[in-house]
């Protein structure tokens, strides 16, 4: 290869790795809300790059929508009706590898978000937040972190 | 002219969500939002919306006492209530207190717009489980839904029910008067006399008052799951 031929290789690479770093995000809503669902979702399309392809109603909607639309991060809401979030997020863990799972919810509870991040979610945030803490909270679960927030001071 | 809306619900989530429903409407603008009932108030007197829509469950005042005190200050404002339950004490709670619409949060998307579009014409708009009870005559006062209803309760002035929510939240006297800008020693006259007037014994038995009587909401969270024995690697 020529030295030259090598730098431009060298400097595809490097545009490579930057538009990584703005990939796209692909993302399924869960929340038994409509209204809770448009807001996310109006929070979610204003980054560029990141596209919710799909919602759900409750978890068993949500585990079918996980097969065939295959997001990169669930957002799931814990009290729904048929399936609540904890028991969608475990079994969704055990179906498939890859996506990772955001708990959005009113439980701003220290048990619960201990609960939701043993059935193997990365992220947790409260709603009364949620405008907050939800870009952030995505952002870090897209790339495989672990993002939780409470809304009360912790003992 | 457009028709302007206030909306009063503490998750700005939900504002977002209904600020989209809305707005996609030629004509409908949103031309304040508020974070809990005292916000509501004060936004709904400088900016006099056309319609005011309120969450039942705000804190430092919720949503049945922000419709109460609207409307002692004009009882023209229209407003339509939203709440994620439609038991029959909050349905009658709701119209007792001037509400003209009524919309579970579930269902907002299907019936908000609808709901506001009935207040603008002057109707009504409720959710078709409140509509079976007013056929049922529940607007007339004179009837119990049922005969285990309780006997009407002590009546608590507008002030004691803003103490009553605050205290319940588990705020401290010291707290609740410094957000209602009162002394200290007014806010314990009204806490003893809130006791009094209903009987209770503790802060406890005043939550649990105020859960039952709407004053706050909470929303039960599902069985916690019980993790099997993990195994050491």
């Amino acid at each position: 290869m020529t030295s030259r031929a090598r730098i431009e290789q060298e400097a595809r690479s490097g545009l490579s790795q930057r538009e990584n770093q703005l990939m796209a995000v692909r993302i399924l809503l869960v929340d038994d809300h409509p209204i809770v669902r448009q807001g996310l979702r109006t929070l979610l399309e204003g980054r560029t790059g990141w596209e919710v392809v799909g919602e759900a109603a409750d978890g068993v909607e949500a585990l079918d929508k996980v097969a065939t639309l295959q997001p990169d991060v669930v957002v799931l809401d814990v009290t729904m009706p048929r399936m609540n979030g904890l028991e969608a997020c475990r079994l969704i863990q055990q179906k498939t590898s890859g996506l990772e799972v955001l708990f959005v919810t009113q439980h701003d509870s220290p048990q619960m978000m201990r609960e939701a991040l043993d059935a193997g979610a990365r992220g947790y945030v409260v709603k009364s937040n949620a405008a907050r803490d939800l870009l952030d909270a995505v952002e870090a679960v897209s790339q495989h972190r672990v993002f939780t927030a409470l809304a009360r001071p912790q003992a | 002219m457009k028709l302007r809306i206030l909306l009063a619900d503490d998750h700005e989530i939900v504002r977002r969500g209904l600020c989209a429903l809305l707005q996609k409407r030629e004509g409908w603008e949103v031309c304040g939002e508020a974070s809990d009932g005292r916000e509501a108030v004060e936004m709904a007197k400088q900016l006099k919306p056309d319609v005011v829509i309120v969450d039942i469950g705000m804190p430092y005042l919720n949503g049945l006492d922000t419709t109460r005190q609207l409307l002692q200050h004009d009882p023209n404002f229209k407003i339509i209530v939203l709440t994620i339950t439609d038991s029959d004490q909050v349905i009658r709670e709701a119209l007792d207190a001037g509400a003209r619409g009524f919309v579970l949060k579930s269902d907002a998307a299907r019936d908000l717009v609808s709901a506001v579009e009935a207040l603008q014409s002057k109707r009504m708009f409720f959710t078709p489980r409140v509509n079976d009870l007013v056929l049922a005559g529940f607007l007339d006062k004179g009837h119990a839904i049922s005969r285990n209803e309780p006997p009407s309760l002590p009546t608590l002035t507008v002030r004691e029910r803003e103490v009553t929510q605050l205290l319940a939240e588990g705020k401290s006297s010291k707290e609740v008067a410094s957000l209602l800008n009162l002394s200290t020693k007014t806010v314990e006259t009204h806490r003893s006399n809130i006791m009094r007037k209903l009987s209770l014994h503790s802060i406890r038995d005043l939550v649990v008052y105020a859960i039952k009587n709407n004053i706050i909401q909470i929303q039960m969270p599902p069985q916690l799951h019980t993790p099997p024995e993990t195994t050491v690697a």
